[in-house]
């Protein structure tokens, strides 16, 4: 199907770079941070980019499915499943409930309700010490085992997070191109006609809500499992505005741009450490760079150049 | 009976009047222009219709059923569709995706069944998309298939609506300012496709400033003025009402201070 080729392109590249780079830092151990990125701009995209809802308080969902996973598995020794499916059920009611008056907002004053609803989870994380360690964090929390298969080696948590990334990017391709992520994009381009045309608005919008806080969820629980310890300073309002650039560097209403926006903000700072002490500096020179050539995101924004240069190349060719 | 029924209706804004005791019924398969002077209450007239305001009082029946009280995704169910003075395109997606949202009421697929690409969503894309053509086809857009929606120039835009519209399958189209800002050439090619929806048996609700226009393809006339009735009748008889060549052309003019 049309809408896949680029889909495939990406699981082509995820079973290559670990079968050609084994053991090699920046695929194992930076390339599973990406990836859990790339999850979590690919549905804060969903939420952004396709229906326009902005969202400040992103990380705080991946907080709620991180926290659910830690404190069930090292407190009350549940199995990190049930936990995890805890932790999607938690974060689903959360976001149903806040959702639907959050959401009746608009612009400005969206933007400000979900960063104080993202702050407030990130106060009780902190706040709640007898449960989630307060500050301090909470540590030793297993890992994951399906089947017998314990994920205990960079390479296997490698494999799960990025079948986790790529079954997530699927589903994604296939909601945008069908009714309901039309009706997203409806609801982007204009409320009122999205309403003539039958979109219930209200419950479309609560529904990507939702589904975006989920898969953050979800996330969540996967980088509590992998890290082995979770403290608020991963969930804080920072990480969640480190969101919202991946999804504007790489382009708004654009999953691959989402997850290439991903892979540039973990990989920049790694690559800049030789910097030292201009790291920031250079940082963040870059992104404004980067916003300024190619102010509709890069992969945007290189689609259209690329584009426009085979445009040109085939009028060149018939002339 | 009509297929749309308004009895009663009335709606202020503040201290403002914009419709008062407003009574009208449109005749099944034809098509009928609201006219009148700007400000006369034409577009509250219309989002009231549609579900977009609530009326202070009256009724408005569409096929029977009262449609004050229902949100405008509601009246659509009933088979109500629109087009917008000011344009309200989808320019974030292409051309045909925009005529395939059309197609939301007429298509099921939840997200799930969506996400999971089930067989069931692969019928209903291919159904969509035939439908989404047709519309296309039909309001003369084929040439811009696959363009993107802030790539078009105007005139092409105000038929795009239309076409989403269409895709819709409506009982009763509402057409706001058709017209509005269009050459001759592309005014009359308007006019051809206003007659051609209306001859596929859709009903056609037409507000319009263009009275050329609406002379020509209307088969009833309502004339309202500061928010009620005027006069209403074929076009003939309205041409020739003195109230009516009174309230557009002047004649003695009373400013309610």
């Amino acid at each position: 199907m049309s809408h896949l080729r680029g889909f495939y392109l990406l699981v082509a590249a995820a079973l290559l770079l670990p079968l050609i780079f084994p053991d090699n830092y920046y695929v194992t151990v930076v390339g599973v941070t990406a990836a859990l990125h790339a999850i979590l701009a690919v549905s804060l995209n969903l939420l952004m980019g396709y229906a326009g809802q902005i969202s400040l308080g992103h990380a705080g969902f991946f907080g709620i499915g991180a926290y659910a996973s830690a404190i069930l598995t090292t407190r009350y020794g549940w199995n990190p499943w049930p936990a995890m499916l805890f932790g999607l059920v938690l974060t689903g009611v959360v976001a149903f409930t806040l959702g639907r008056p959050i959401l009746r907002l608009k612009g400005h004053y969206l933007a400000m309700a979900t960063l104080g609803l993202g702050i407030i989870i990130n106060i009780l994380l902190v706040q709640t010490g007898s449960l989630t360690g307060g500050p301090d964090g909470l540590g030793g929390i297993p890992t994951l085992s399906l089947f017998g298969w314990a994920v205990d080696s960079d390479l296997r948590w490698y494999t799960v997070i990025v079948s986790v990334l790529l079954a997530v990017v699927w589903l994604v391709l296939n909601i945008i191109n069908s009714r309901s992520g039309r009706a997203l994009r409806a609801l982007h381009g204009s409320e009122v006609a999205a309403e003539m045309m039958g979109i219930n608005t209200t419950t479309t919008k609560t529904g990507v809500f939702v589904l975006a806080a989920l898969i953050a969820s979800l996330a969540g629980s996967l980088f509590a499992h992998q890290q082995a310890f979770v403290s608020p300073d991963s969930f804080s309002f920072f990480f969640s505005i480190e969101l919202v650039t991946m999804v504007v560097l790489g382009g708004m209403a654009s999953t691959y741009g989402a997850i290439m926006g991903a892979i540039i903000l973990t990989f920049l700072p790694e690559l800049l450490v030789v910097f030292e002490d201009f790291e920031v500096l250079i940082f963040g020179a870059i992104l404004m760079s980067m916003m300024i050539f190619l102010p509709q995101g890069l992969f945007v924004g290189m689609q259209k150049l690329w584009r426009r240069v085979a445009t040109e190349e085939s009028r060149r060719g018939a002339a | 009976m009509a297929l749309l029924e308004v009895h009663g209706l009335s709606k202020s804004f503040g201290g403002v009047t914009a419709i008062a005791d407003l009574d009208f019924g449109v005749p099944e398969g034809q098509v009928y222009s609201v006219i009148g002077p700007n400000g006369a209450g034409k577009t509250t007239l219309f989002n009231m219709l549609c579900g977009i305001y609530s009326p202070d009082e009256g009724s408005i029946r569409f096929l029977d059923r009262e449609i004050i009280g229902r949100l405008p995704h509601q009246v659509a169910e009933l088979g109500v569709s629109r087009t917008f003075q000011n344009l309200q395109m989808f320019f974030n997606m292409s051309v045909l995706d925009n005529v395939k949202v059309g197609c939301h009421l007429r298509t099921r697929g939840r997200i799930w069944s969506n996400a999971l690409r089930l067989p069931g969503t692969r019928r209903e894309e291919k159904q969509a998309e035939r439908w989404a053509r047709e519309a296309i086809l039909f309001c003369g857009l084929d040439d811009y298939l696959e363009s993107h929606a802030d790539a078009l120039p105007y005139g092409v835009l105000k038929r795009l609506e239309i076409a989403r519209a269409l895709a819709a399958s409506p009982r009763l189209l509402l057409m706001d300012e058709p017209a509005a800002g269009l050459n001759d050439t592309e005014t009359k090619q308007m006019r051809s496709l206003i007659r051609q929806i209306s001859g596929t048996g859709i009903t056609v609700l037409l507000v319009e400033h263009n009275m050329g226009l609406v002379m020509d393809v209307s088969d009833r006339i309502l004339v309202i003025d500061y928010g009620s009735r005027l006069a209403e009748g074929p076009p003939e008889a309205i041409q020739n009402d003195p109230r009516v060549i009174e309230a557009y052309l002047g004649g003695e003019i009373e400013y309610a201070v």
